[in-house]
């Protein structure tokens, strides 16, 4: 074969291998943003994060909050709260961060899945 | 409240889910500290083969043929006639064998817990995620997302039972407690079951075999009042991550996996991917069954 053809067959092969490692890195990082407690399941994003803070910005307590599956909770310290969906949330994307710089500079196939 | 892990294996002559349920058992021992039951026709084979299966498994359930051989755990199997599937080993290889899962409909009666997962003993568990079952207010979970990891594989199937009918949900992950609520639902896909040949006309199914996850998700639009949405069943947590039979698990290395996908128009070729710490349900049996004798030798 060519060996122009094979230098481009073998790129393309990293890049669906790199795209697809891509990929399911991202999905699992919105499984990692989901912060379960007291029974509720809560997707954490960023307007949530707003939300809880304006909440604490205004002193509140305790407060109500709708959850995934559509279930009023009431959260009794909406502080802690906002400090534990922060923590779960820079886990993930801390995580996210580290994971996708090994994947930016993994230059191979072999060196993507660590073989 | 008793909790604990439920999980149907019954061998075929190709594939053993008996290896896949001891394997699975060991996971949850390790990740979620839960015991397994096991509910088998292949009993004798699994004393045999797995010297510590008394370590491994709370609980065997043997199905049995005969009313007179029906003692305290046993339970008489639903039928003789088992419906047979294509399995693949990735995408050059088809078997067509016999696929004996008409008995997960009993999983209310049989089940030795107040609180219980059902499993598919092709799920590997790999996180603690479904802990959070025993906290959550609702009696009854089951997946209605799922995440293919080709991505590129068209498969509407799972949106709907068939084009014009009703929400797929999956059979192959459920929680439930012991309420009288459950038992009604567990019964009605019992009737659902034994009058498939109606139900899968009402829904409109051009499919002939039975299927457990068509029988549950035709189950829940009832208990749900003939309408769509979440009432009754509630999302289990995280999300249900799948390799189709398409696929090959190539190696499983404590919590990461490496899979040969599928690759898009490429008969025969596949991409390689890497996927850790997730739970995942791996469709190629045999593949799967490799896997595992590597792990369990080493």
């Amino acid at each position: 074969m060519d060996e122009r053809l094979q230098k481009a067959l073998d790129f393309s092969n990293y890049m669906v291998t790199l795209n697809n490692q891509k990929r399911v890195l991202q999905e699992t990082v919105y499984q990692d943003l989901v912060y379960y407690t007291s029974g509720s399941k809560f997707t954490i994003n960023k307007e949530l994060i707003c939300f809880c803070s304006t909440l604490a910005n205004l002193n509140r307590e305790a407060v109500v909050l709708i959850d995934d599956n559509d279930i009023p909770v009431r959260i009794e310290n909406i502080k802690d709260f906002l400090e534990n969906i922060l923590d779960v949330y820079f886990t993930a994307t801390n995580k996210f961060h580290s994971e996708y710089q090994k994947l930016k500079t993994s230059r191979s196939v072999e060196k993507l899945i660590e073989l | 409240m008793s909790q604990g892990v439920l999980v149907f294996a019954r061998n075929n002559v190709e594939v053993d889910y008996v290896k896949q349920a001891y394997f699975l058992a060991k996971q949850v021992k390790k990740h979620l500290n839960l015991p397994t039951t096991i509910i088998t026709d292949s009993g004798k084979y699994l004393r045999h083969e797995f010297n510590d299966y008394t370590t491994v498994f709370d609980n065997i359930i043997e199905i049995v043929w005969k009313e007179s051989d029906l003692t305290k755990n046993t339970t008489l199997s639903k039928t003789e006639k088992h419906t047979y599937k294509r399995y693949h080993d990735g995408t050059l290889v088809e078997k067509k064998l016999e696929f004996k899962n008409e008995t997960r409909t009993l999983a209310y009666d049989l089940t030795p817990y107040d609180e219980t997962i059902v499993l598919d003993s092709d799920i590997i568990i790999n996180n603690n995620l479904f802990k959070w079952c025993f906290e959550q207010p609702n009696d009854f979970l089951i997946y209605k997302n799922a995440y293919d990891l080709a991505g590129f594989r068209d498969y509407s199937e799972f949106d709907n039972i068939s084009d014009t009918s009703v929400d797929f949900y999956w059979a192959t992950c459920i929680f439930f407690r012991k309420t009288d609520t459950n038992k009604i639902f567990f019964d009605l896909v019992q009737h659902v079951q034994e009058n498939w040949g109606h139900y899968k006309k009402v829904y409109q199914l051009n499919r002939v075999v039975y299927r457990n996850d068509h029988a549950f998700s035709i189950a829940i639009h009832i208990m749900n009042g003939f309408i769509p949405g979440r009432e009754f069943a509630k999302e289990m947590p995280g999300k249900l991550y799948y390799s189709t039979d398409k696929d090959i698990l190539f190696k499983i290395e404590d919590n990461e996996f490496l899979f040969l996908l599928e690759k898009e128009k490429y008969l025969g070729e596949y991409t390689p991917m890497k996927f850790k710490n997730h739970n995942i349900h791996v469709m190629n049996k045999f593949s799967l069954n490799r896997c595992i004798d590597e792990v369990l030798n080493v």
